[in-house]
């Protein structure tokens, strides 16, 4: 793929309000199986649940680089969809905290963009399972853009 | 290296390549220590998080050092535990190259009774120079079935024949 595909490819999916296409362009989703709509708070990631997302098998529990892995995904596909950015933007830091085991069904997701800067991006990320007052993880991560 | 570690070693090493996301990443445990792991993951194309450059997506090298010092951290248990992560941050120094196997290290440099911290580092080139850095820290949680011997038995079960015990849990 080259640059202009992917910018013809993200102007597309932002103007017909599928964040879905845009997930679909990374590999590494594909790889995890996340999947994100439009919402009524914003845009909902979610992911299925499947054997090789699995870290402790005995519990079973969703492996903790998986969520990690995903929340970074949802928080760069937020930026993506929601601001008109040219390119993928280039991950500073990552930092997650842990608040209850994942548990082997669905994760869902959702980010929200605290401030957004000429190169400086600060995007926040939650994760849950049954009830979204009881999160299992959330995350901070700063972007620069391109 | 002492008789246990000697045992758990090559345990640690099915349960961590062999199962669930290991076995999909496709990593391979290159050292194991007392507080010390070492990983190599091989460069796969369905890794890629950016489609233009063909990078690895940063999620795989969260996942590579919550693993590695995760593994770091079992290796200093002397009770029947897990280690849960607490919390994990990752800076990242410079992007990764493409079509380059990475390698991951993680150390443990403080164990207490009840928390265990975690220093790792992801690295293709030059381990000088490394690609990622992380901290990471771990709860000691107490668990009876994790004791020695239900282990054996479970890993036995699982990698010697065959049975995979989340399928049952998971798929009613």
């Amino acid at each position: 793929m080259i640059d202009q595909e992917l910018q013809s490819a993200l102007i597309l999916a932002r103007s017909t309000s599928s964040p879905q296409d845009i997930v679909d362009l990374i590999p590494y989703s594909r790889f995890i199986g996340a999947q994100a709509k439009v919402a009524e708070s914003g845009i909902l990631y979610w992911l299925d649940r499947r054997p090789s997302n699995i870290g402790n098998p005995t519990l079973p529990a969703i492996h903790g680089g998986v969520i990690g892995g995903f929340l970074e995904l949802a928080a760069s596909i937020e930026l993506l969809y929601s601001s008109e950015v040219s390119g993928i933007p280039k991950v500073i830091d990552f930092s997650l905290d842990y608040l209850r085991p994942g548990r082997y069904k669905t994760i869902y997701a959702s980010c929200t963009v605290l401030r957004q800067g000429k190169k400086l991006v600060n995007v926040a990320a939650t994760a849950w399972q049954d009830d979204f007052s009881k999160p299992i993880a959330t995350a901070r991560c700063h972007f620069l853009l391109p | 290296m002492n008789l246990k570690l000697a045992i758990f070693k090559p345990l640690l090493k099915l349960g961590m390549e062999r199962t669930g996301h290991g076995a999909a990443l496709g990593f391979k445990l290159t050292k194991v220590n007392l507080g010390e792991v070492e990983m190599t993951l091989p460069c796969k194309p369905e890794l890629v998080g950016n489609p233009v450059t063909g990078v690895i997506h940063g999620g795989v090298i969260v996942s590579l050092l919550d693993t590695c010092c995760g593994s770091a951290a079992i290796t200093t248990l002397t009770r029947n535990s897990v280690t849960p992560t607490m919390d994990l941050r990752v800076d990242y120094m410079h992007p990764a190259e493409p079509n380059k196997p990475i390698y991951v290290s993680a150390k443990v440099y403080r164990d207490t009774s009840t928390v265990v911290f975690c220093r790792g580092r992801a690295w293709q080139d030059d381990a000088e120079n490394p690609i990622a850095h992380c901290v990471a820290t771990f709860m000691k949680v107490e668990a009876q079935s994790l004791s020695f011997p239900n282990v054996l038995r479970r890993s036995f079960k699982r990698f010697v024949l065959g049975k995979k015990d989340f399928k049952q849990a998971g798929d009613q």
